[in-house]
């Protein structure tokens, strides 16, 4: 069963990678509605066996909620301001895509050093799933940095969240319920205030490149 | 087995199914397309006819022209001495020579062709170069560290011992690092035989030429032995895939001659199914900008050196 | 009772939908933070005679000791100052046609749901109701940063709203070690509750704690304002309204602050000494300094100096909880009254002169002390305050810090910091020359206040920081000590 697990997270990892060799917005938009629902597939399957072994089931209603915000509602949200301004297809990055992925490659080796290093962190649970969740969130991070417009932003911000939804299910089973909606509620209005927030500036600006946005200084 | 007998079976093996392969792909493009296309065993029928045919050599072209096509034949009937299509026909000491040298014998038909597509001086051969040349230099890390983590992971260089072990550590096709090698070999496999989306083999524009290009000056014998060579090589990556991380030796409880037999029609039937995958996958994608092929490349890399990672992260076990 | 400091501001917030006349927004405001003043002194007494409160309903949730308090109270002290304040202030944009009705609801209805986040954060002792809390903050003032809807506003809340959400979602990531670090050793009613931490300190695992120390640190640090997360700081507090930036410079870094506190206490009661996160605190702390130090020479906008000044002054507060001495606790609680009493006045002050001049520009403020006497004047006075002058009390916090550090044995940091002070000093009189001085060019103003009742408000606060500055009412020491206490963990 963990290696079941082990397999996912590798899953979840490679999403990112793909999302980070993508040009054309729309296709970030669907590989997060896949990374998400890897994601769900996860929270169902720890779900499922948190009711089989100790009869919780607010994983399992975790899991729901993932997939009608993640997979179902955003990604319709983030269509929706897609369609409303005119850029489809990113043409320029801070590098190159090639350079871009091996960054990322780069990132994950440096997680696995960093995280091998910290006693205590191994008992309980699988050194792979923590190395590849915390680096998801760090690809999320350099996702945003290497997007200019500020769609991707967006999409880097919830693959950041992803990341670290997913770092928590697998390394404590889950936060304290309470936590995990309230996150879930943070995130999704974040979303929507940033998605109303790209609305205007495509508005007042004529454009959603973030270069753009630099008549603040000093 | 013996050598002689492995060396045998092997060769035959090969040269029967290298234009098998071809043919289906081309038929499931045509029915994908709602044509009946032609029939499976065209290849065949193909070279023979150019075998009989004479060819013309220009005459600003050197040695290398006519060297080439004979040099192109013989790396890859070289190579698929390398990679078993069966264990059982294996002799009992391994074959001499591992997977560095089998990519390094493709480096040598490679650059032969490459060179022959200079040689005559005309530009679609020279562009048809330059491009391979790109192309390959970027696909050859991947492999590289795709075959690497395999040998890690079973302990040896060779790639029959590979093969064994694979056999013998029975997981099925979930464990991840086994999928990331799979996708890996997929996409290398795309980009080494010269299919879409790296290149469209069925082209004739070109300018959009890559591996075409290079053959464009050949004809008759010379024409026959290219096209047979490039055939064998995809053999050779399918076979790589297929009996790495698709053992199928470990289910045939019988020995002697019904055993070899049963092994190798096991896999022809694995090289007819990932024959259709491919061609499914050419269907399914369109050929890429060339700018966009280091995209890919970069891909691949990630896919094999994230295998290379993950048999790290789960401590060295590969169960 | 406590939970009707919460309830208070959702009931005014429903009402605000309700109501249909500028009139009534304005008055059920102040009525808003009126009562929470008065239900704030009967709480506080309950927090200097018992110690804390604590209620069990729905959880045991609700928890106040004297840390909480005292940023509590400095929260419902300009909570109520800047709803006075800005009633004038919105009526006057109103008749220059800036703002409508409905931008005027909306600025109550996020402003009291902004209060109300801030008073969540800082009344539960689950960490991680904290976390949703402060993050409730950012999205909250979001809009309210880009109130005005023009480029810069728009460009300030986009970098707001991104810094800090991924800020805070690092925050989240170290809130996630923090319980991995306590697993096992906490009982399942009590995961990630503060008081619970503390007592079972020892037992938390110190390599997943450290990690989470240094992930809360970065992310509560971004929002509040610490160096080098601090880009969006200056952008935010100079584009949204006035009365809206007092309440982003003194309240909310104060709660971000607190976040970082409460954990710091944890981890040091757990690694048996201050260095490790002392160090980290230290670090940030000088750079912070320093970067502002740097900005606030060349400054030709008041309000982004004024800003500039706050991650100075939280940079100040970073290196005091570094030291981890009592002295320098007491000095660093002393300094958040201090510096958010200072420092909403200031930004009042300079939301007045925004309204006369139309323009940020220091060059293009001349004379205000002519033209606006008492908020100028305040104003003036209120520059020599932030940069640490007597008798006003940012100067005894700072003393008192310095006098820390240098009896904990470090020269080199104090030296370091007393030049700081005089570059920072040098930069706000030079910012000070150019506005209050000439004045024959500036025509077509009108001399005279516009806003009455904000103009007795920042009156008293240039009061009380003037006499806090020479004597504190000793309650208030009562509880500085209690609350220094709680965080040295004896």
């Amino acid at each position: 069963m963990s290696s079941l697990f082990d397999t996912l997270s590798v899953m979840i990892l490679l999403s990112s990678f793909v999302l980070m060799a993508n040009k054309r917005i729309k296709s970030y938009i669907k590989t997060f509605r896949i990374q998400s629902m890897l994601i769900a597939l996860a929270a169902g399957i720890l779900g499922i066996q948190s009711v089989m072994e100790e009869g919780r089931i607010d994983v399992l209603v975790i899991c729901f909620i993932i997939v009608v915000l993640k997979v179902i509602y955003i990604p319709k949200l983030m269509n929706k301001t897609y369609s409303s301004v005119e850029y489809k297809v990113e043409k320029d990055f801070i590098w190159n895509i090639p350079a871009l992925v091996l960054a990322c490659c780069a990132l994950v080796v440096f997680t696995y050093f960093s995280i091998s290093t910290i006693d205590g962190i191994n008992e309980g649970f699988n050194n792979i799933q923590i190395v590849n969740s915390v680096s998801v969130i760090l690809i999320g991070l350099f996702f945003m940095i290497s997007r200019k417009k500020a769609i991707g932003q967006i999409i880097g911000f919830l693959v950041l969240e992803n990341g670290i939804f997913i770092t928590a299910m697998f390394s404590t089973n889950g936060m304290p319920f309470i936590v995990d909606m309230g996150i879930f509620i943070d995130m999704l209005t974040a979303v929507m205030i940033m998605g109303v927030m790209v609305f205007q500036i495509s508005d007042k600006f004529d454009t959603i490149n973030i270069d753009k946005l630099n008549k603040l200084k000093g | 087995m013996s050598y002689i007998v492995y060396i045998i079976i092997q060769i035959l093996t090969m040269v029967l199914i290298a234009p098998l392969v071809n043919g289906i792909i081309i038929k499931v493009k045509a029915f994908s397309q709602k044509r009946t296309g032609p029939p499976i065993l065209q290849m065949y029928f193909d070279l023979y006819k150019l075998i009989r045919k004479s060819t013309v050599v220009s005459d600003v072209s050197s040695w290398v022209y006519k060297a080439a096509p004979y040099e192109v034949f013989s790396t890859a009937l070289a190579a698929a001495l390398l990679v078993p299509v069966s264990t059982m026909i294996t002799p009992p000491d391994s074959i001499p020579g591992d997977f560095i040298i089998l990519v390094s014998i493709f480096a040598l038909g490679r650059f032969f062709m490459m060179a022959a597509g200079l040689d005559t001086g005309s530009t679609f051969g020279g562009m048809g170069s330059s491009r391979e040349a790109m192309i390959s230099s970027l696909a050859e890390p991947s492999i590289l560290v795709c075959l690497f983590t395999a040998g890690l992971i079973s302990g040896s260089t060779s790639l029959d011992r590979m093969m064994v072990f694979m056999q013998g550590a029975g997981t099925p096709l979930i464990h991840p690092v086994a999928i990331l090698l799979l996708l890996a070999l997929l996409s290398i496999i795309m980009m080494e035989t010269a299919r879409i989306p790296v290149d469209d083999p069925s082209t004739h524009l070109e300018l959009t030429m890559i591996h075409e290009a290079m053959l464009l000056e050949y004809s008759g014998r010379h024409l026959a032995l290219m096209e047979y060579g490039a055939a064998i090589k995809q053999l050779v990556f399918m076979t790589l895939l297929l009996n790495l991380l698709i053992p199928h030796d470990q289910f045939i409880a019988m020995a002697g001659v019904g055993a070899v037999l049963l092994s190798l029609l096991i896999y022809l039937l694995k090289v007819i199914l990932l024959a259709v995958l491919i061609a499914l996958i050419e269907i399914n994608t369109v050929k890429f900008r060339l700018f966009s092929i280091p995209n890919l490349a970069a891909l691949s890399f990630i896919l094999s050196f994230l295998a290379f990672l993950q048999y790290f992260l789960l401590g060295g076990s590969y169960v | 009772m406590g939970f009707l400091l919460l309830a208070i501001p959702l009931i005014a917030v429903l009402l605000f939908s309700l109501m249909k006349k500028r009139l009534f927004l304005h008055a059920v405001s102040i009525t808003a933070s009126g009562l929470i003043m008065m239900i704030a002194v009967r709480i506080t007494k309950d927090v200097i005679d018992y110690g804390k409160v604590e209620y069990a309903h729905y959880g045991g949730f609700f928890y106040l000791d004297s840390l909480s308090i005292i940023v509590l109270d400095i929260i419902f002290l300009i909570g109520f100052f800047v709803a006075v304040y800005s009633v004038q202030y919105l009526e006057e944009d109103v008749r220059r046609g800036k703002l409508d009705f409905k931008k005027v609801r909306l600025y109550y209805i996020l402003m009291h749901l902004f209060l109300f986040t801030m008073i969540l954060a800082l009344t539960v002792k689950n960490m991680g109701i904290m976390w949703i809390a402060i993050e409730a903050t950012t999205l909250a003032s979001a809009f309210l940063v880009g109130f005005y809807n023009d480029r810069y506003a728009l460009e300030a809340a986009w970098k707001y709203i991104i810094i800090c959400s991924v800020g805070i979602a690092v925050a989240m990531l170290g809130i996630i070690f923090l319980h991995l670090s306590s697993i096992g050793v906490l009982e399942s009613t009590e995961l990630l509750s503060w008081t619970a931490l503390m007592e079972n300190a020892k037992g938390l695992k110190t390599g997943t704690a450290r990690l989470a120390f240094i992930f809360i640190l970065v992310g509560f640090g971004t929002k509040a304002g610490l160096a080098p997360m601090h880009t969006w700081l200056p952008d935010a507090h100079s584009q949204a309204p006035a009365p809206i930036s007092a309440l982003l410079s003194g309240v909310l870094l104060n709660s971000a602050m607190y976040g970082i506190i409460r954990m710091a206490a944890v981890v040091n009661k757990n690694l048996g000494s201050s260095i490790y996160t002392g160090r980290l605190l230290i670090a940030m702390g000088m750079l912070s300094i320093v970067t502002a130090a740097v900005f606030i020479l060349t400054q030709k906008d008041y309000k982004r100096l004024l800003a500039y000044s706050s991650i100075e002054h939280m940079g100040v507060i970073a290196v005091a909880m570094g030291f981890f001495t009592p002295l320098s606790i007491l000095g660093g609680l002393l300094h958040m009254i201090n510096h958010s009493l200072t420092k909403s006045m200031l930004f009042l002050c300079s939301g007045s002169v925004l309204q006369k001049y139309e323009t940020k520009h220091i060059f293009k403020t001349k004379g205000v002390l002519k033209l606006l006497p008492l908020s100028g004047t305040a104003f003036l006075l209120g520059l020599f305050a932030i940069a640490g002058t007597p008798p006003f009390s940012v100067f005894v916090s700072e003393f008192g810090i310095m006098m820390s550090i240098f009896e904990a044995g470090s020269y080199l940091i104090g030296a370091a910091l007393a030049i700081l002070f005089v570059i920072i000093f040098a930069g706000i009189a030079i910012a000070l020359f150019r506005i209050f001085y000439g004045g024959n060019e500036v025509s077509g103003l009108e001399p005279g206040e516009n806003n009455i009742p904000g103009a007795l408000i920042i009156l008293t606060l240039i009061v009380i920081i003037g006499v806090t500055g020479l004597r504190m009412p000793e309650s208030i020491i009562g509880l500085i000590y209690e609350a220094q206490s709680i965080i040295s963990g004896v």
